[in-house]
């Protein structure tokens, strides 16, 4: 383990013990450690929920924001100064539930971040509610009859909009996960990673045992490049679940697209003289 | 009141904007002040649609109860507005519709539809009505002529030459028969203006106010300053982008501005109410950004095309918790964008959220004004400088005037938290009672500062007024024409406007209007907005509130009508307007 590592908070986190947030925590350190970046270079966005809290257990800049909200101040702060490499964490109720708009609206809009989605199935934070990629029949006090609604799909819609990368991890696999995370930093565009993850509070169906005995990691002959096989992939669940990367489609990211070799919009004036020039129009 | 006003009536996809932008670009080369002030149904075809222009030699503040011409393009356009004709006005029509016998009206029949057919196609019947006005206008070919050489040059000779034979047909046919039926204006001084509307004007605040990042999602009638933002953003090199909803646009920019650049976002009221949260984050992450809210009326979808001034109370509340604000209503356009540039360095220098209300009213009328003045113009960068800042760097760090020196993201050495929960100085999430007190007092002390920045009401009028009107935002233009038409009928009146509404210029409001025997507010809601403000800041009780709040811009016969109503006929008699 990279003790030294330069991301590494020393101060108390208020996860449970036995949450996979600390592996989580562990592989985001080791990906940018293994990257090489600085800590500066780095922004961490997140929104709201245990997994939201990983920006203030993490060295870098940070951006804690609202309940659903992160991948919109992230595609803000990417596009202001381009120059950041752009790490969005948090949740499966806030991304895929709450936020879930923006979910797939950033895939559309394709920026140079990589989304790493704490999947527990649950709710951790208001203390154990359905999520929206809990299992049917997982009973709650708010599902008491068990949740009847279709699980959502991340890795589904993912595909299905195109998105560069995508992957799935467990938070156990602190090393996969963290070799994902590289991959994803290099992928020219949005990457979605979500890493399954036990919460052991709260969710007493997908414990560390029941993602243990069907997770298994994809060999050689998956090739992510195939949309359809990449597909199928993404529905396996009940028997066996998939990880490593699910799905690869390069294409040129929104920054690329969009402000290309010019400046960072930081580092950019205002010019009175083109203002000027706009009025002179105006006649 | 202006020289002449005029009516152009239409409907929707009729060509009827096409019409009204060579009109206004013709006078206003001609060297006249113009407000033209846009009346639109919430549809894309058909309904009925007007523009009405105001055309004087000085500057016109607010539009009319009445017009002396007509220029109805359609049937419906004759039958809605020939009551609002003045004495011996005129209507310019289609000869295809028989015009009713009215006393004290001019009736001028054209052959639209047929000219505009033999020039070669239905749609040059807006040429022929351009040729028309400007006859009945006494004003030569020359510049309708050399108009529509620009505006269609880049669709090819043969659109160039249609357009100026139909023109030419309408500007005969008035000279021929009816040469006895015109309203010639006055000749101006001429001099090279701008012709701009509102949305232009808050667009180019917001760019020489640095803008460098703006995100929005279509809503009218804020979408015309989007619109003209986008238009020029690679050129001034802003990065404007389409957001998947409300939510999505305020976060955006929270995002952007942490990262150390200068953003807005534009709106109105529903989608307003969707960037509650996000203007609460900003309040707590004190993140600079600045809101564009256009009003229009109602709750809910209400009337998504009219104007009216309902946000008030939203703009002063809007967000849960507590922080400071700005809140702005420049009452003209040219107001407008200094007060755009002033918003956008003050989010910056104070990191606080800063709105700026304007409405249908402001953005889609347009005015000619002098170009703005450049030299005006302060741009200041707030950021701080990393060397001269102790390390580590604390993003929320306890200052004297509450305000923490900002760095973006991306400085070397430093590490920039920006946090929606209560926070420690460093960012970093806290619950400890003593520096949530800390962090609450902090924020709190920026209101010092910000209430010494300029923003006190203005006064127009006598001095020592019988009747005084306090208003903000557009009723402006009302409020102003009315105190000189009071003032004209020897009845002493003067007015204040506020364009700061937060935080509130209390002490300048008392001075303005304390002891003033008979007071009224103006304003574009039902219940008075201002009015309790007022009481509320300042303990000044005002008269009954004189609202509007059918959808339609308040004018000054609209004020003096309700002033009757109130304090009855005798004293108003001899206002004319």
């Amino acid at each position: 383990m990279e003790n030294s590592n330069a991301f590494r908070y020393e101060g108390e986190k208020a996860w449970c013990p036995g949450c996979g947030d600390f592996a989580i925590l562990s592989s985001v350190e080791k990906a940018l450690t293994r990257a090489g970046k600085k800590p500066e270079e780095v922004l961490t966005v997140s929104g709201i929920g245990q997994a939201a809290k990983l920006p203030h257990y993490l060295k870098t800049n940070g951006f804690n924001g609202l309940h659903g909200r992160a991948l919109p101040p992230a595609f803000g702060a990417k596009t202001a100064n381009h120059r950041l490499t752009v790490i969005v964490t948090s949740g499966d109720g806030d991304v895929y539930g709450e936020g879930g708009n923006h979910f797939i609206h950033a895939i559309r809009r394709n920026t140079e971040m990589t989304l790493i989605v704490h999947n527990n199935q649950v709710y951790g934070l208001t203390k154990g509610q359905a999520s929206p990629t809990s299992d049917k029949g997982m009973k709650t006090k708010l599902q008491p009859d068990g949740v009847i609604l279709t699980p959502f799909n991340p890795l589904a819609v993912a595909i299905a909009l195109g998105a560069p990368f995508v992957a799935r991890s467990f938070s156990k696999e602190i090393d996969l996960t963290a070799e994902l995370i590289g991959q994803a930093m290099e992928c020219g565009g949005f990457a979605l990673i979500d890493v399954l993850q036990p919460c052991v509070s709260f969710n007493k169906v997908n414990t560390y045992q029941w993602y243990q005995q069907r997770a298994y990691r994809l060999g050689p002959e998956h090739d992510p490049a195939d949309r359809m096989k990449a597909l199928a992939k993404a529905f396996e669940w009940d028997e066996k679940i998939p990880l490593g990367v699910i799905y690869k489609n390069p294409r040129p990211g929104y920054v690329a697209t969009v402000i290309g070799d010019a400046k960072p919009l930081v580092e950019r004036d205002v010019d009175m003289e083109k203002i000027k020039g706009l009025m002179a129009r105006l006649y | 009141m202006p020289q002449t006003t005029l009516t152009l009536g239409g409907m929707a996809g009729q060509g009827l904007v096409t019409v009204s932008d060579l009109l206004l670009k013709l006078l206003a080369r001609a060297g006249y002040r113009l407000l033209a002030t846009q009346d639109y149904m919430s549809r894309v075809r058909g309904g009925h649609n007007f523009i009405q222009i105001c055309i004087d030699a000085d500057p016109v503040f607010a539009p009319q109860p009445a017009a002396d011409i007509l220029a109805a393009l359609d049937r419906r356009s004759m039958d809605e507005h020939l009551r609002e004709l003045t004495a011996g006005g005129i209507v310019l029509h289609d000869s295809d519709h028989t015009p009713p016998t009215v006393n004290g009206v001019r009736f001028a029949g054209v052959p639209m539809n047929r000219f505009a057919n033999e020039a070669g196609n239905p749609v040059y019947a807006n040429a022929v009505a351009l040729g028309a006005i400007a006859a009945l206008l006494e004003i030569g070919m020359a510049g309708v002529d050399a108009l529509l050489r620009e505006h269609f040059g880049k669709k090819g000779n043969e659109a160039v030459e249609k357009n100026i034979a139909a023109a030419q047909a309408g500007h005969r046919h008035i000279a021929r028969y009816y040469a006895e039926t015109t309203r010639p204006l006055q000749p101006v001084k001429q001099k090279t203006r701008m012709l701009i509307n509102g949305a232009q004007a808050i667009g180019l605040g917001m760019m020489a106010g640095g803008l460098r990042f703006v995100s929005a999602y279509p809503m009218s009638p804020s979408t015309s300053i989007f619109n003209y933002v986008t238009a020029n953003a690679a050129e001034l090199g802003i990065l404007s982008e389409q957001a998947e909803d409300e939510i999505a646009a305020v976060n955006m920019a929270l995002g952007a501005s942490a990262a150390g650049v200068r953003t807005a976002v534009t709106t109105s009221g529903g989608g307003l109410d969707l960037m509650a949260e996000g203007i609460s984050l900003a309040g707590i992450a004190e993140t600079p950004v600045v809101i564009a809210n256009i009003m229009r009326p109602g709750p809910a979808t209400g009337l998504p095309t009219r104007t009216g001034q309902e946000d008030l109370d939203l703009a002063l509340n809007i967000g849960h918790g507590e922080f400071p604000r700005f809140v702005f209503a420049p009452g003209t356009a040219e107001e407008a964008f200094y007060t755009a540039i002033h918003a956008m360095n003050l989010a910056d220098k104070y990191q606080v959220p800063v709105f700026l209300l304007g409405d249908q009213q402001l953005v889609d009328s347009y005015v000619t004004l002098d170009r703005f003045n450049a030299a005006r113009v302060r741009f200041k960068n707030y950021l701080a400088d990393p060397a001269k800042l102790p390390d580590p760097y604390k993003r929320y760090s306890l200052t004297p005037n509450g305000v923490s020196p900002r760095l973006p993201y991306g400085t070397p050495g430093a590490r920039v938290m920006y946090d929606s929960h209560l926070h420690e100085e460093d960012g970093h999430i806290t619950e400890d009672p003593g520096i949530v007190r800390a962090m609450v007092e902090k924020r709190f002390r920026k209101l010092k500062g910000m209430a010494k920045e300029p923003g006190a009401p203005t006064w127009y009028g006598a001095k020592k007024p019988l009747i005084t009107l306090a208003c903000w935002g557009t009723a402006y233009g009302a409020a102003r024409e009315a105190v000189d038409a009071l003032n004209g009928a020897g009845i002493k009146a003067g007015m204040a406007h506020f364009n700061r509404l937060a935080p509130f210029p209390s002490g300048e409001a008392r001075a303005l209007l304390a002891k003033k025997e008979t007071l009224h507010t103006v304003e574009g809601n039902f219940t008075g907005q201002l009015a309790r403000l007022l009481a509320r800041e300042t303990g000044i009780r005002t008269g009954v509130p004189v609202t509007r709040y059918d959808g339609r811009p308040i004018t000054a016969r609209f004020i003096i009508d309700r002033l009757k109503e109130v304090h009855g006929n005798g004293k108003f008699k001899r206002v004319s307007l």
